[in-house]
């Protein structure tokens, strides 16, 4: 009896750690396939073998960087680069501001605002796509990278409500005591609340920079020209033949995102879930 | 009607020091010596005189007639831009709005500093005022700049578009041509005879499938993979971890690029169906209907699946322990405790995750918009069979200038999400009252 049970559970765990391995290799398989395309020796895709490259060199890479001029992969980095970090700072500003005063304060028009965010989350994300290009063409924010910036991070305080759920599990009784000894609503929220909310602070910041890094409906809707594009509306203009380049220019934009995931997972999952138990 | 009572009472005692404030805003406070504010109200006032005088009441006019004059290039003729008219006449209803609020709150804090001076105190200085908003009215100070970015990004936008829907803009019909209000036309269109109402049912059925179909798919997906790597005989859990997570990372557009190489005519796996002695498929073609949406299914599941699992991780750590051991010493084996302990616990604290993902598929653009973008059918007006309305939605409105019936279709959109929304919130509310797992 006892040795039955021993031997179910180790084909059990057998079992899983078949399973895991399955899995994950679905999930690593196409990032090794880019990567190993990224190193290809050839641009095109049919050359490959199946799956993998014939021949293996960097030239890619170079290319990536020094042959600009049909594809000016520097330029749409650094443009990608400066959208996505001026939205990370003033989305998660504003982002960390509104949940803060929606998590501490009880004021009138609290509960409307609530709703109202709540309400203009289920319009379908570009609808208002038309009125925005018709704004910004008024503003005269046509190819102009903070244009950008601006949508970016005036759009970031509605998801609000991952950071608010955070900042309600910072028990009130420390404010009170702060409040007792005379500081006033802004210190304690530099000096108290802040500081206490390092993970969720990492999870706003690399959130806010990861949509702009990544995204391309807005890039392609309000940067016309070809040496304003973003990496993401210039990686979609490849094709079949410049298949390499285009998995070079994935890897390398991929990296840092990834990596940045990578070194800060535990602030995320802390960030993310305690936020998502409360909101 | 307490407030109006209230209103009735402040309208009784006030002296003629306040009903001044209610013609010249400003005026009461200034009696009062409060004249820093009383200027701020006074400059309100009068810039927003200035604004409807100079354009604001024509901006209103506008708004209702959408132009009424056409451009001539023969006569040389500058006519009216209908657009421009619309959004310009949403931005004089707003200053009204705003200019109402100011009004409001500029009578209460005269009255409020009558009440102080009759009660024989100081009113407020303008400085302890300014203080305030750093402190009591901490929120005023912080809400000010989001709430701008979004009223101008979001909410301004948003209502354009919902009037849009009930105008003839798009087709033919774009400056310098002049627009019209229409009323439901727009709805009549898609529901009933016309080109777009075969299409939009297609559309509308296959949109409810994938939603149900996918949510459903990932959900388990992800619980389930959280799951197995929550059991015991685990080890390494932060590095098996590690995959999904490489995959969460990865910008979106890449991977949907990188899988659309893959199945395409000339990617690895028609080479290695070629080699092996077969004809390459052409899994995104467009005779290639289930294969294409199985794809899909397939690809959102590889995008999802990561932030499910991460969430459920989450999750499954907050449970009680103590209930699955009496549940063992009951004899219940693993299947029973996961069908109705594990499960309903999920499903019960992941209510709202589950929601956001059902809406987030019903809209998930980027999926069809890479694996098959542009194509057209012939049995439908601009899209394809894998299309959903707001793959539609784009080829309509940004692609091909058929703006009000973009609208009209995002109008739907939204009702069809926030009553299922509804309906779920309602139902969970009424379950959470039970307090089954609190």
């Amino acid at each position: 009896m006892k040795q039955n049970r021993k031997a179910g559970r180790v084909v059990d765990s057998v079992i899983t750690h078949i399973v895991l391995i399955v899995v994950c290799f679905i999930f690593f398989f196409p990032c090794l396939w880019l990567i190993l395309a990224s190193f290809s020796k050839s641009g095109s895709i049919y050359s490959f073998r199946g799956f993998f490259p014939t021949e293996f060199s960097l030239d890619t890479f170079k290319k990536l960087f020094t042959d600009t001029t049909m594809y000016n992969y520097p330029k749409w980095f650094l443009n990608t680069l400066v959208i996505a970090l001026g939205s990370c700072v003033l989305g998660s500003f504003l982002t960390v501001l509104t949940a803060y005063t929606m998590s501490r304060f009880d004021f009138k028009s609290r509960k409307t605002m609530m709703k109202t965010t709540m309400i203009l989350g289920m319009f379908p994300s570009f609808m208002g796509m038309t009125a925005v290009y018709l704004l910004m063409t008024q503003f005269g924010l046509i190819n102009r990278l903070w244009g950008l910036i601006l949508i970016y991070s005036a759009g970031a305080p509605m998801g609000y409500l991952t950071q608010k759920g955070y900042f309600d599990t910072i028990p009130k009784a420390i404010d009170e005591a702060a409040k007792v000894d005379g500081a006033t609503n802004f210190q304690i929220f530099r000096k108290i609340n802040l500081p206490l909310s390092k993970p969720m602070l990492v999870y706003t910041a690399l959130t806010s920079f990861a949509w702009p890094w990544s995204d391309f409906i807005l890039p392609k809707l309000l940067l016309k020209e070809k040496d304003l594009y973003t990496v993401a509306v210039g990686l979609m203009s490849l094709d079949e033949t410049e298949f390499a380049r285009f998995a070079a220019g994935s890897v390398f934009i991929a990296v840092p995102i990834v990596v940045l995931y990578f070194s800060l997972v535990k602030n995320m999952i802390s960030g993310m879930s305690v936020g998502a138990v409360k909101g | 009607m307490e407030k109006w009572n209230g209103f009735c009472e402040a309208a009784k005692n006030s002296s003629w020091k306040v009903k001044l404030s209610a013609v010249v805003m400003g005026g009461g406070q200034l009696l009062y010596g409060c004249w820093q504010k009383g200027l701020v109200y006074l400059l309100v006032e009068l810039s927003v005189l200035y604004y409807f005088i100079t354009r604001g009441i024509s901006d209103l006019v506008g708004f209702f007639t959408l132009g009424t004059q056409k451009a001539d290039p023969w006569t040389g003729t500058a006519g009216d831009n209908s657009v421009v008219m619309l959004l310009m006449g949403i931005f004089a209803w707003i200053v009204i709005a705003v200019f109402l609020c100011i009004y409001v709150s500029n009578l209460k804090d005269a009255y409020a500093i009558e009440r102080r001076v009759k009660a024989g105190e100081q009113p407020i200085s303008f400085k302890a005022e300014l203080a305030q908003l750093l402190d009591r009215k901490f929120y005023i100070t912080a809400l000010a700049l989001p709430v701008l970015g979004v009223c101008v990004f979001h909410i301004l936008p948003i209502v354009f578009m919902i009037l849009i829907a009930f105008t003839n803009y798009g087709g033919s019909i774009v400056p310098p041509e002049l627009v019209d209000w229409v009323g439901f036309q727009n709805f009549a269109q898609l529901t009933t005879l016309s080109r777009f109402a075969p299409t939009f049912f297609r559309i509308l059925g296959w949109n409810v499938v994938w939603a149900v179909l996918s949510t459903g798919l990932n959900y388990f997906a992800g619980l389930g993979l959280a799951l197995l790597l929550n059991k015991d005989c685990v080890r390494g859990k932060a590095f098996w971890r590690l995959f999904p997570i490489l995959a969460y990372a990865i910008p979106g557009f890449i991977t949907l690029l990188g899988f659309k190489f893959m199945f395409s005519y000339g990617g690895p796996i028609n080479q290695i169906i070629r080699d092996l002695g077969g004809t390459a498929i052409g899994f995104l073609d467009l005779d290639a209907k289930w294969s294409a949406r199985l794809i899909g299914l397939f690809v959102n599941c590889w995008i999802s699946v990561p932030s499910i699992m991460l969430l459920a991780t989450g999750h499954l750590s907050n449970r009680d322990m103590t209930i699955y051991e009496s549940a063992r010493i009951d004899g219940a084996n693993r299947w029973h405790q996961f069908k109705s302990l594990t499960l309903p616990y999920m499903i019960f604290t992941t209510t709202p995750v589950i929601l956001s993902q059902f809406v987030g598929n019903f809209n998930n653009f980027g999926i069809f918009y890479f694996l098959r973008g542009g194509l057209y059918m012939d049995n439908y007006f601009l899209a394809s069979d894998t299309d959903l309305l707001i793959n539609w939605l784009y080829n309509l409105s940004i692609d091909n200038n058929y703006y009000s019936i973009g609208a009209a279709i995002s109008l739907v959109i939204f009702l069809i999400t926030s009553t299922i929304s509804l309906a779920v919130y309602v139902r969970s509310a009424a379950f959470r009252e039970e307090d089954t797992f609190q």
